[in-house]
């Protein structure tokens, strides 16, 4: 049985060793626009586009809902959804702003909250092995992925980060063995080289961006992701270190989520807009010659932060384009002149 | 040059309150007060979330304000515009909150007081959060982040009164002062003493007819929390309530032939605008109460106030699930026995504005229309006033002809 979910910090593994398959709601498909009786305009496509399949029924049948409360509209998206699909059963997991020590004790408790939930859910209990087991797992998905993203880098994974993408969108919805298997198999392709592809390297950050053709899109308009920090890419899929008998796993757990890359509404206090100097790190790390900011419109914790990367950017000679969408190509679409005229821009 | 406008503000309000004492006036009067403070250039000044433990602030002597208030200001001065045109050309979009942007634009301009310190508050928003960082990042200035849990359990409770403590010694920390347990005892007090006059003037604005006039309240529940833990908050509260009390011994309402009662949902369009003097003097509809004017928290334990701060601060109608703001909602209706409701939706505020469709449903299950206009509360530059009169027109009728409906069966 599937459990649905919407954001990068839920917990995988958690959801697995309950004997769940996770099963990421992502704002694609055709479901029609139905979530604007309930939401207004002004929030995020990514929530809506969720909700509207919610409202078609675009969903394998769900024994449960996790939602995390990581900003305004997920909790929006919350609070329509049991207005829309009352009899499904859903719990909101609370997620601090920071991830400093009492942050993490704190999200430790709502994840052996959730840990409950889902006990009930299943009707077994979720026992911290079989958690500790399941983590393991899913960091052995996160290795497999770290080396996809390497091969991206170097040009070697064939159809590119659309590929990727598509990888990724499978991991975050079939069962865990599926997506090892294929993985495996296509780490066995990788070791035939073929030939490399001679676009821009960009390094491409942001919220939702779950189309592989979008991520087609940049490499048909000259440019080649080389990098990318999306809530719906590389974001899910990071190792979290587990010590046995050093502590409860429910604390190393939340630790390992709140420390991951984080989301844009993710504060480290001691650094205000360190999402500026992160950015960079990253684009100079992977070699990017130029960044793309990718944001679901009306998404407040990265449309919010986007002026202070550009200009951290600006001051290191990178060049950066945003692009704002609503999670559909027809949107999406209308950017490749503005792709184009950036890569043509950056080849100079 | 701000210094100097709200000093001949206060000076102006002063000779004023002398001439004519009245509630709002006195409440003015506390508001451009913080204002010359917080622009003074010689108190401490602390920029934070809405949902920061202003009393408590106060007794640390910090002078503290939510980042929006002075959004508000600015709008309610006429002064925004600029502001919200610095912050478009620094990157900031129209689709962020206007509050916020007024904020970012005037940081960019150098006509932001100058913080010592901020706190950013997770609730009600994630934009007024990520406003704060940047504000934080602009002036290179310590920050704290208070996480606000959405649910009230003893776990969530702890959790965040565990944070305000810390906080306490984050303030000492930057500050050199420790907070003093005395001037802490006396600030609850004087939350608990506005707390329990405000219950009183909250009962007698629920009269019928009300003795609330359109303005009268316009920002109470909102701006009032900065004062908490301060003599101003007692004297502002006893103000209120003895104007309204003498107005009904006198037998009035505070507007003549009250014949609507209306509610106004989530915040206050802030700059000058015809629409409550044309719901007034048109139709005989009073705004008798605002979303937030009300009193949603327990009193405050002085043996044990994070604890209750906490406590006050999740039961923030419009932090959490939107069931607590719904149900908030519904008891305002009832106590204050409205006809009909007016959601100014803002642009740009996703918690709010968000909810639309839901407060929306949650009133029509109490049979109470409601009107959405589709508004930026900060930005008088895309005000449709034309479109907006002829909607509010067509909807006072549909309220005076139900409310013919309702006296004829």
């Amino acid at each position: 049985m599937y459990i649905g979910f919407t954001c990068a910090y839920t917990p995988l593994a958690l959801i697995d060793a309950a004997g769940f398959t996770p099963y990421r709601i992502l704002p694609m498909g055709n479901a029609p626009d139905m979530a604007g009786q309930v939401l207004h305009d002004n929030l995020c496509p990514h929530v809506k586009r969720v909700l509207d399949r919610a409202f078609a029924h675009d969903l394998p049948e769900l024994a449960g809902l996790v939602l995390l409360n990581s900003c305004d509209a997920m909790r929006r998206l919350a609070d329509a959804w049991q207005k829309v699909r009352p009899d499904d059963r859903i719990i909101l997991v609370d997620l601090p702003l920071t991830s400093d020590d009492s942050a993490v004790s704190y999200f430790g408790q709502e994840l052996s909250r959730l840990a409950e939930t889902l006990s009930q859910w299943s009707g077994r209990p979720v026992s911290s092995e079989a958690v500790a087991k399941s983590i393991e797992k899913y960091n052995q998905l996160a290795v497999l992925f770290g080396s996809l993203r390497q091969g991206l880098g170097n040009g070697v994974v064939r159809g590119g980060a659309a590929y990727l993408q598509t990888l990724y969108n499978l991991a975050v919805t079939k069962p865990f063995h599926e997506t090892y298997r294929m993985l495996k198999g296509v780490m066995e392709e990788m070791k035939n080289p073929c030939a490399g592809y001679d676009g821009v390297p960009i390094f491409l950050f942001g919220n939702v961006l779950p189309d592989p053709e979008a991520l087609g899109l940049f490499e048909s308009c000259g440019a080649r992701i080389v990098d990318e920090d999306l809530c719906t890419g590389s974001r899910v899929f990071t190792p979290i270190e587990i010590r046995e008998g050093s502590e409860e796993i429910f604390p190393q757990l939340a630790r390992g989520l709140l420390r991951r890359t984080r989301c844009a509404r993710t504060l480290l206090p001691g650094h205000p807009g360190v999402i500026a100097e992160e950015v960079l790190a990253r684009a100079h790390a992977c070699q990017a010659q130029g960044v793309i900011a990718c944001t679901a419109k009306f998404c407040d914790p990265y449309i919010a932060r986007i002026p202070g990367v550009r200009e951290v950017l600006r001051k290191a000679g990178l060049p950066m384009l945003q692009i704002e969408g609503d999670c559909t190509m027809r949107s999406f679409g209308q950017h490749r002149t503005r792709i184009q005229a950036f890569t043509e821009m950056l080849r100079g | 040059m701000m210094k100097q406008f709200f000093d001949e503000m206060v000076s102006n309000i002063e000779a004023r309150l002398l001439d004519h004492y009245t509630a709002r006036l006195r409440f003015t009067l506390e508001t451009t007060r913080l204002c010359q403070r917080l622009y003074s250039g010689t108190h401490r000044v602390a920029l934070c979330g809405v949902c920061a433990p202003f009393d408590l602030l106060n007794a640390m002597g910090i002078n503290s304000c939510y980042e929006e208030f002075l959004g508000g200001v600015f709008a309610a001065a006429g002064s925004a515009g600029p502001f919200l045109e610095e912050a478009g050309h620094a990157g900031f979009l129209a689709d962020i909150c206007g509050w916020q942007r007024a904020v970012i634009g005037a940081a960019a301009k150098g006509m932001m007081p100058t913080p010592d310190l901020m706190i950013a508050t997770s609730s009600p928003c994630t934009g007024g959060v990520a406003a704060i960082e940047h504000l934080a990042r602009t002036f290179d200035c310590p920050l704290y982040v208070l996480a606000i849990p959405p649910d009230d359990s003893e776990r969530s409770v702890r959790y965040l009164a565990d944070q305000l403590r810390s906080m306490v010694d984050f303030v000492a920390a930057h500050t050199g002062e420790a907070l003093d347990e005395g001037r802490l005892r006396e600030a609850m007090n004087k939350t608990n003493e506005a707390r329990e006059t405000a219950i009183e003037m909250f009962r007698l604005a629920q009269r019928i007819p009300s003795p609330v006039r359109g303005r009268d309240l316009m920002n109470f529940g909102l701006v009032m929390p900065l004062f908490f833990g301060t003599e101003a908050a007692v004297e502002i509260t006893q103000a209120y309530r003895d104007e309204y009390a003498a107005r009904l011994e006198r037998g009035i309402g505070g507007e003549p032939e009250e014949r609507l009662r209306l509610m106004w949902l989530q915040e206050s369009i802030q700059f000058k605008h015809p629409l409550i003097k044309m719901l007034e003097e048109g139709y005989q509809a009073t705004i008798v109460v605002d979303e937030l004017n009300d009193v949603y928290w327990e009193p405050i334990d002085v043996d044990d106030p994070y604890v209750g701060l906490a406590r006050r601060t999740i039961a923030f109608p419009f932090n959490g699930p939107v069931d607590r703001r719904l149900k908030q909602i519904k008891k305002l209706v009832q106590a204050y026995k409205i006809d009909g409701a007016i959601n100014p939706c803002h642009w740009g505020c996703r918690q709010g504005t968000g909810a639309r469709g839901l407060v929306g449903a949650a009133l029509k299950e109490l049979d109470i229309p409601v009107i959405n206009l589709e508004v930026d509360c900060a930005d008088a530059r895309n005000f449709a006033e034309g479109q907006l009169k002829t909607r509010l027109e067509a909807f006072m009728e549909l309220l005076g002809s139900r409310r013919g409906c309702r006296s004829m069966n």
